[in-house]
């Protein structure tokens, strides 16, 4: 089931599928944020916005509406789709 | 000499390298008619002088911020000259990220090599690294190297600079790159750039392939556990608020014992001095102007020391950007950003600093807000007035509750100017809502161990350009002040000292018991009033009247206009306070007696009105100037100027009265 990052639970793991186009593109791919990437939810701050998520090796944190630009496949506990 | 422009991403360590190559052999420098800073040392390899380039840390050359685009001048030459080769900083627990800006670089035909960093991190994080298969694929030298702890890194490094000073330009295939960056860098967006960065990731993914092995997927992170606790809806808001007051308290406590030393050491320097020297003009300007200026100067240093060190602390060990992030919301709703939490903080530093820290912030009316409100936070130059005022009116016995009530006071100084700082931003944003997108996107930095030295080493810097700049102008402040206390105009001077000798005589014949020291004291008032200084206070003490003020608090705050701490050594120097320090001048303002009432003239309410009115107004030509060049526009500092004197008056009048009639 594809859904958008904002949507992963905490301590989930997904792998970024595909970014919407817009203002923040170059943006979030200059910050690692490509397709293929490891993605996982970590923690939120006060009131849910900002988000933060690991992304491949580092904390990144996003606000909601940044989030939802970014189209994730949740992977299972053992790391598979 | 060669220059050498050392580049990398923002927490790479590229500045902890800088520092600890450079020492204290650094200055900054500002391109014309921008604040935005970079940071040269000079270091000494086999006999010869290479020149190092601190760039800001970058994470893509696509420059939108000003930060940013200070790299890309750089490295393209506009309006300032070229390196001659580029050190590159790799963070290798992140290298993924890190060799975007390397393959961007990599296209401009520099002489490079790189430096990879955070290699424990890295073995943490189960990333294993070969660094000669990253060197050949990359076709540049590259050294692992620890900046943090490694004893010898000075060694090792100037070897590898100098091989990188020799190294010749790479031979490229034709490429477009530079002219891209530069029609980016001139506001135009060229379509294809995301598809090309996305291209880039590939190539770096088949780079990673052949040269770094992960080992593990485990990523046991006590940064994570830390941010459960420092992000919590309640416990992180009170940790924010707890390390605010830590911060303020401990400047306030900490300095106390550092500044009595400096005290006591001048007036024992002043006395001697004045012991010594013939009674001439001359050793006046030197005991009465000069002395008791420099006394204002160098007794702050301790606050501003540990001011910038503690900000320094919370900056390095990855704190700060966590403020950031559980107040961006609520800084959204008043037009900044949480990335504004940073420049703010460090507002209570000095806001010149601070104003150059928005530059990170994109989005151009959030980082506006952001400058205008930062003059609201109390600088360290407040510091010294609130410290003299409060120790004025406010016995240190006294208690508020549980909380001493000079430290209540000084609180609620900082908190009065940060709550009528939100106050504007929103007013701000209610006539000037932006157009632009607004983004956050910000790195969360690990944790880690603050570099004692090196923060150290900053805030010595810091304090060393205070005793240079400000040191200086407080210097011709008083020196120009004593000029004009000790002439005025005509014979006004004679005049003067007659009538104090008159009303002498007739207090000496009702009472007795006037001595020699008494009829000094009264020439010197007498001679005050009538000098050109007297002239000009009395010229505005209609203004200040209502506020509480008299004619040599009026002096005082036209001095502070070079620097708000100026206020302590014009007091000092009006005061004419034997022994120059705090307590001296503490000690001859408590001895005035306003003459209606019989009270003392500097009493509670003057104290507080006068706190009120430091903490509002933009009284600092510096701050007004930076701001001119960070926003443009003179518009700015000007309506500020005349916005934040009216807050200010209106405030001192309504706590001059009211606590006239609440401690009658």
């Amino acid at each position: 089931m594809p859904k958008t990052a904002d949507q992963l639970q905490n301590g989930e793991t997904a792998v970024i599928a595909s970014l919407h186009e817009g203002d923040f593109l170059l943006r979030l791919a200059e910050m690692g944020c490509v397709p293929g990437t490891r993605i996982r939810r970590e923690y939120q701050a006060p009131g849910g916005d900002p988000i933060a998520f690991r992304v491949d090796t580092y904390l990144l944190g996003l606000r909601l509406d940044e989030a939802q630009l970014i189209e994730v496949l949740p992977l299972d506990e053992g790391g598979t789709l | 000499m060669k220059r050498i422009a050392l580049l990398g991403n923002p927490n790479c360590g590229k500045t902890t390298l800088f520092n600890r190559l450079t020492g204290l052999q650094q200055h900054t420098s500002n391109l014309p008619g921008t604040t935005v800073e970079a940071h040269h040392g000079e270091i000494q390899i086999q006999g010869e002088t290479v020149e190092l380039v601190d760039l800001p840390g970058i994470y893509s050359l696509y420059a939108e911020s000003d930060d940013e685009k200070l790299v890309v001048q750089h490295l393209l030459g506009i309006g300032v000259s070229k390196p001659d080769a580029l050190l590159l900083v790799l963070d290798s627990s992140n290298l993924r990220r890190n060799l975007l800006l390397q393959q961007q670089l990599q296209e401009l035909g520099y002489p490079m090599a790189a430096v990879a960093t955070m290699q424990d991190s890295a073995k943490r994080r189960g990333l294993l690294l070969d660094i000669s298969k990253l060197e050949q694929q990359l076709d540049m030298p590259i050294m692992a190297i620890n900046p943090r702890s490694d004893r010898k890194l000075g060694d090792s490094m100037s070897e590898f600079v100098s091989t990188l000073a020799k190294r010749p330009a790479p031979i490229l295939a034709p490429n477009d790159s530079a002219e891209k960056l530069q029609a980016f860098f001139y506001g135009e967006k060229p379509k294809g750039l995301s598809m090309e960065t996305l291209l880039r990731y590939n190539r770096i993914e088949s780079i990673l392939s052949v040269c770094q092995e992960q080992r593990a997927l485990g990523w046991k992170s006590i940064t994570v556990k830390l941010d459960r606790w420092f992000v919590h809806p309640i416990a992180g808001f009170a940790a924010f608020f707890a390390i605010m007051m830590v911060l303020f308290q401990g400047v306030f406590s900490m300095a106390e014992l550092p500044m009595t030393w400096i005290e006591n050491g001048f007036s024992q320097a002043a006395s001697t001095i004045g012991h010594w020297l013939p009674d001439h003009i001359l050793s006046s300007l030197l005991t009465d102007g000069l002395l008791p200026g420099l006394a204002g100067v160098v007794v702050f240093v301790p606050q501003i020391f540990i001011l910038f060190f503690l900000i320094g602390l919370l900056e390095d060990s990855g704190y700060m950007v966590r403020a950031s992030f559980i107040t961006d919301r609520l800084m959204r709703k008043i037009g900044l950003n949480g990335r504004s939490v940073i420049p703010l903080v460090g507002g209570f530093a000095c806001a010149i600093p601070a104003m150059m820290a928005t530059r990170s912030i994109r989005n151009r009316t959030e980082r506006l807000a952001t400058i205008l409100v930062v003059p609201l936070m109390s600088c360290s130059a407040r510091l010294p007035v609130y410290v003299l005022l409060i120790s004025l009116a406010i016995p240190a016995q006294h208690f508020i509750g549980p909380i001493p009530a000079q430290s209540f006071v000084m609180t609620a100084a900082y908190f009065a100017g940060i709550f009528v700082a939100l106050i504007m931003a929103a007013l701000f944003k209610a006539i000037h809502p932006s157009r632009e997108r607004s983004e956050f996107i910000l790195e969360l930095p690990a944790y880690q161990k603050p570099r004692l030295q090196t923060v150290a080493q900053q805030a010595w810097l810091k304090c060393r350009s205070f005793l240079q700049e400000a040191g200086s102008v407080i210097l011709l402040i008083s020196v120009v002040l004593w000029a004009l206390s000790s002439w005025g105009p005509g014979d006004s001077m004679k005049q003067a000292e007659q009538r104090a000798q008159a009303v002498f005589a007739a207090q000496n014949a009702s009472q007795g018991t006037a001595d020699a020291e008494q009829l000094e004291q009264l020439t010197n008032s007498y001679r005050l009033e009538a000098s050109y200084a007297g002239h000009l206070g009395h010229a505005i003490e209609p203004a200040i009247a209502p506020l509480g003020y008299d004619w040599k608090t009026g002096i005082a705050l036209i001095s502070s206009f070079a620097a708000r701490e100026v206020f302590v050594g014009t007091m000092s120097t009006l005061f004419q306070s034997s022994d120059d320090n705090l307590s001296g001048i503490r000690a001859r303002m408590q001895q005035e007696v306003d003459a209606k009432t019989g009270k003392p003239k500097y009493g509670l309410a003057y104290a507080l009105s006068l706190i009120v009115f430091y903490a509002f107004a933009l009284q600092c030509i510096s701050t007004m100037a930076v701001m001119k060049k960070e926003t443009g526009t003179w518009s700015w500092p000007i309506s500020l100027f005349v916005l934040y004197g009216a807050i200010a008056w209106v405030g001192a009048y309504g706590v001059y009265h009211l606590s006239i009639s609440l401690f009658p």
